[in-house]
């Protein structure tokens, strides 16, 4: 898919447009030249390996890090220049499920969710908060653990509580890092087929970074792979699929490619000679 | 490649000091801002809690043992020259001036410097303060302005109450033990003693709350990842926090000094 914004950015153009966004830690480039639209209603799906900048890329996304070049827009909206101030109306409207889920280990689940309703509305009606609270557990299937405490909650059940949270303000967006990192298969499918019925039942918009293939293909309305701090692949799933370049199908297939194969027999066979067994006398038998 | 290492330590030096500032500047205007905020006051209330509340035994054995002490070692030097009734001057003033402030906010340092860096580097290692903000709440002024509050305005309690068992650990040792008459004790330490040396401990207390409170924070807002990262930050927090207390305790020997010079002398022809 071509990515062409030469015009001024707005609403009309996604509800997330990046453009040529290049981030530098001291001298190290994580990020170079990305631009990338997340259109309105859909589910963008971010792969790539571990350390290839996705987090880093999401998290501009929300301005959680600041380019040190490009543009980030949200609705049409330029918001990688605003001040802290002025980035609270523009986040209220997001939701964002960390890799870990980021609970308030010192608040519980109920705590937890009303967080954001604490901060931004002013609660007249606890019993309405309540249901709010009842329901929005309800839709993560947790309804019930209001009075618990992160630390007593399994891996996935954080997961689902932290999607609770994600989506109290009923977000217009919603951004998920790494959903399912870490679950066993069945809690993973539960993540999926939450971010599909979140997406069915409040119409959000999602962008989802993950390297989980499985999770990709069941709830990607479109894939873009990352490789070393640039764009490689950005299509639908079939796209993806059958892409051309050997790095896109090797990730997709989790198969090393046969010069990295080859370089890891090379290190392993240097290995090898360093500490050949055979330069070593058996043990005599006892 | 010396010149190298040097000039680039340098100019780190100088960054960090300069984030260091800012952060100090951002939790100066979210405390102030915090004070006159209704939301605010629950959260200002529990690090009262936390940080204050349960710092007073601790504080309070500090105290004790500062001013016992000092009656068992002052009290040779004094009884020689036949001074020793003298010997609840000598112990008040250097509780309520020096020792009190000083070793209660050291042991602050460590209680609840320790525990405050500890506590924020973890939320910033799992993510948590970057989820405060993704919800559109300043971290500083949710997280931050509770914590300085809480010690800018309890450190001076704690103090007193560091000064009050130092006092009478002092006189317990003195009188109870060395058996110096308890009315010339008092009478002697009252005429010693002024309101000037209570209060310039106190007020100390402001400033040594707020240095511990910022750079605690400071340290776990900036903490590396790891347990390993939140280990050194707490350590750096303490040796921040307790470097910053013997210099504001300098700072303020010398401001003192000028200050009761030039007005407190004058006090009786007002």
């Amino acid at each position: 898919m071509e990515f062409n914004l030469q015009h001024e950015v707005n609403k009309n153009d996604g509800a997330i447009v990046i453009r040529n966004l290049v981030k530098k830690y001291d001298k190290h480039v994580v990020l170079d030249n990305i631009s990338l639209v997340a259109k309105e209603g859909e589910t963008t799906v971010i792969i790539g390996p571990s350390g290839c900048g996705k987090t880093v890329l999401m998290k501009h996304m929300i301005v959680l890090e600041r380019p040190t070049s490009g543009e980030v827009y949200f609705r049409g909206q330029r918001i990688d220049e605003l001040s802290e101030n002025e980035l609270v109306p523009v986040r209220t409207q997001y939701g964002f499920l960390f890799q870990g889920g980021a609970l308030f280990d010192s608040l519980s689940v109920y705590e937890n969710i009303i967080f954001a309703i604490r901060q931004h509305r002013k609660i007249t009606d606890w019993k309405e908060v309540d249901e709010l609270v009842k329901d929005r557990l309800a839709m993560v299937g947790m309804d019930g653990y209001q009075e618990h405490y992160p630390a007593n909650l399994s891996g996935g059940q954080q997961k689902r509580v932290a999607l609770a949270r994600a989506i109290a303000l009923e977000p217009y967006i919603i951004l998920y890092d790494e959903p399912t990192t870490g679950l066993d298969p069945i809690r993973s499918d539960v993540i999926n087929e939450l971010i599909l019925k979140l997406k069915r039942e409040l119409q959000v918009t999602s962008v989802v970074v993950t390297h989980d293939m499985k999770s990709a293909y069941k709830i990607a309305d479109r894939i873009v792979m990352l490789h070393e701090g640039h764009i490689l692949a950005d299509g639908d799933a079939e796209h993806i699929r059958n892409h051309p370049h050997p790095v896109v199908q090797s990730f997709i297939h989790g198969r090393l490619s046969e010069a990295e194969l080859e370089a890891l027999r090379h290190g392993g066979t240097k290995f090898k000679t360093q500490y050949n067994p055979e330069d070593f006398e058996p043990a005599e038998p006892v | 490649m010396m010149i190298e290492n040097i000039g680039a330590r340098t100019i780190e030096s100088i960054g960090n000091i300069g984030k260091f500032n800012r952060f100090a500047g951002r939790a100066t205007s979210a405390s102030l801002q915090s004070c006159f905020h209704p939301k605010s006051l629950p959260l200002i209330w529990t690090q009262m809690n936390v940080i204050g509340v349960r710092s007073v035994p601790v504080v309070m054995v500090t105290g004790a043992f500062v001013g016992m002490i000092l009656a068992i070692n002052a009290y040779d030097q004094l009884a020689g020259m036949g001074l020793e009734e003298r010997l609840g001057v000598l112990i008040n003033i250097a509780v309520v001036k020096e020792l009190g402030p000083v070793l209660a906010a050291v042991m602050l340092a460590g209680r609840v410097g320790g525990a405050l860096t500890a506590e924020l580097g973890t939320m910033n290692v799992t993510e948590q303060i970057a989820a405060v903000q993704s919800m559109g709440t300043d971290p500083v002024k949710y997280l931050v302005a509770p914590r300085v509050l809480a010690c800018l305005l309890l450190t001076p309690v704690l103090i007193l109450y560091a000064d009050l068992l130092g006092i009478l650990g002092g006189y317990f040792v003195s009188v109870m033990h060395f058996g110096i008459n308890s009315r010339a004790y008092w009478d002697f330490s009252a005429q010693g003693v002024e309101l000037w040396d209570v209060c310039i401990g106190v007020i100390k207390g402001f400033f040594f709350g707020a240095a511990i409170a910022i750079i605690s924070c400071y340290k776990g807002f900036t903490c590396r990842e790891g347990a390993q990262g939140v280990g050194e930050a707490c350590t750096e927090a303490f040796v921040g926090s307790f470097i910053s207390i013997l210099f504001l305790n300098f700072v303020f020997a010398l401001v003192a000094k000028a200050i009761y010079s030039t007005f407190w002398t004058v006090q009786p022809l007002l």
